[in-house]
């Protein structure tokens, strides 16, 4: 995979992220507590792309401890 | 062991005489997301349901479902490296993993006086020998761990090995759908997993204690790594390995993660997926999908094939979709499929349903731990 991005929002106010692979195409939607995405938030929480890091910086997305 | 002392050792330990097995698809038998992936340098699930794959930058693997088992067994899941890496860096790791739902484990009595042992057996075959270590963490108590060594004997021979991890009186799993337990398999690492020591008793987590016995896979190109036959069972005994009929772990994986269409049975073009709705306006078909049974929780993630023609609309004709199909609801019985197709004319409120328009295109759901 290349990298994840925000996406669209559901009705109920979750944010939807976009798995974007190295071939550019979307195949995965995720939630923040898809285990893969957090797993790459953890890996790359010092290079993150800004619009990821700007959730978290906003509170609005967390990473959590990975095993 | 005769079959009589199996028996008998069986009702000596009191333990159910079935689904004593608390893995799920311990024989590898059901793999929805394929039979095999190559050029692997992540982590996720690869090929087999419920087993996960844990990578740090140790190597390119490719995983198979593969056909070649130990007698009595059809699968398993081989881990066979085509990039090496001899020298890992420090937090590199690669492991074979599943998580077990904590509900699923109350019976361990775990938090009481009156836990409980519980034994591991499982079949291994590889062309390294040596020892290698495998472990089990508790998520509900901050990751606490107990871990133990095994021996790989001969090389490319499988082998069956027994490990009994003693009870935890003190660490209570909690009764919901998290995960209670990861049992988890380190095939290879750098130091930050390495240098500790096996815990023959529950102790607090410490990533030093987890690939103590390192068995190094990856650190020459071919290295590979296959096992099948995995049974986490209540007591000290082992008992021959549970086999259960496909349909059985195939119900109990599509908890977990539901990809349609099944598998062996996928969809020809213009044939339709099992969800149908009506047109939100003119171009959008928004689709209930129901789950073939309850997820473990609502999904967090909604996979499909990447390509929006692969999926049309139909209502009297079709329309190709211009973007992916996404979910606007998910929970644990259904998600609320949308497709949207920019040139589509059709009747908003007439009813609809959304098909193939190549035999790449799927839809697919993951409630994974």
């Amino acid at each position: 995979m290349k990298t994840y991005t925000v996406d669209y929002e559901l009705e109920d106010g979750t944010q939807m992220y976009a798995k974007v692979d190295t071939d550019d195409k979307i195949r995965l939607h995720a939630t923040d507590e898809y285990p893969p995405f957090q797993a790459w938030l953890s890996a790359n929480r010092d290079n993150l792309p800004s619009d990821i890091q700007a959730k978290i910086n906003a509170g609005e997305l967390t990473i959590l401890e990975a095993d | 062991m005769s079959k009589a002392a199996e028996l008998a050792a069986l009702i000596g330990s009191q333990t159910a005489l079935s689904n004593r097995n608390l893995i799920i698809n311990g024989a590898m038998q059901v793999a929805q997301r394929g039979t095999q992936v190559t050029g692997s340098t992540g982590d996720g699930y690869k090929t087999v349901d419920r087993f996960n794959v844990s990578n740090s930058s140790l190597g390119t693997w490719t995983f198979d479902q593969d056909t070649n088992a130990p007698n009595g067994f059809s699968n398993s899941f081989k881990v066979t490296c085509t990039t090496a890496d001899a020298s890992p860096a420090a937090s590199d790791k690669l492991l074979i993993m599943q998580r077990i739902e904590a509900q699923n484990l109350q019976l361990l009595g775990y938090g009481t006086s009156g836990a409980q042992s519980i034994t591991l057996s499982f079949y291994v075959k590889s062309n390294k020998t040596g020892n290698a270590s495998v472990n089990l963490l508790q998520h509900d108590n901050s990751n606490k761990l107990v871990g133990f060594q095994y021996s790989i004997s001969s090389a490319n021979t499988w082998e069956r090995k027994i490990i009994t991890f003693p009870a935890d009186t003190s660490g209570v799993i909690n009764n919901d759908n998290g995960y209670g337990f990861q049992l988890e398999w380190f095939l290879n690492s750098g130091s930050n997993f390495t240098g500790g020591s096996h815990r023959s008793t529950w102790t607090a987590f410490d990533n030093t204690d987890r690939n103590v016995s390192n068995l190094g896979i990856g650190g020459a190109v071919s290295d590979y790594f296959q096992i099948t036959g995995v049974q986490l069972e209540l007591g000290e005994q082992d008992t021959a390995f549970e086999h259960r009929s496909f349909g059985d772990e195939y119900q109990r994986c599509l908890r977990y993660y539901y990809r349609t269409p099944a598998p062996n049975g996928g969809l020809a073009a213009n044939e339709p997926f099992p969800c149908v709705g009506n047109m939100d306006g003119s171009t959008t078909g928004a689709y209930m999908l129901q789950f073939p049974i309850p997820m473990r929780a609502a999904p967090s993630a909604i996979e499909q094939s990447g390509t929006a023609s692969d999926y049309s609309i139909r209502v009297t004709s079709d329309a190709n979709g211009t973007s992916v199909p996404t979910a606007s609801g998910f929970t644990a019985e259904s998600a609320l499929i949308n497709l949207v197709s920019s040139g589509a004319g059709f009747t908003s409120g007439d009813a609809c349903f959304m098909r193939a328009e190549s035999t790449d295109a799927f839809l697919a759901f993951s409630a994974e731990l």
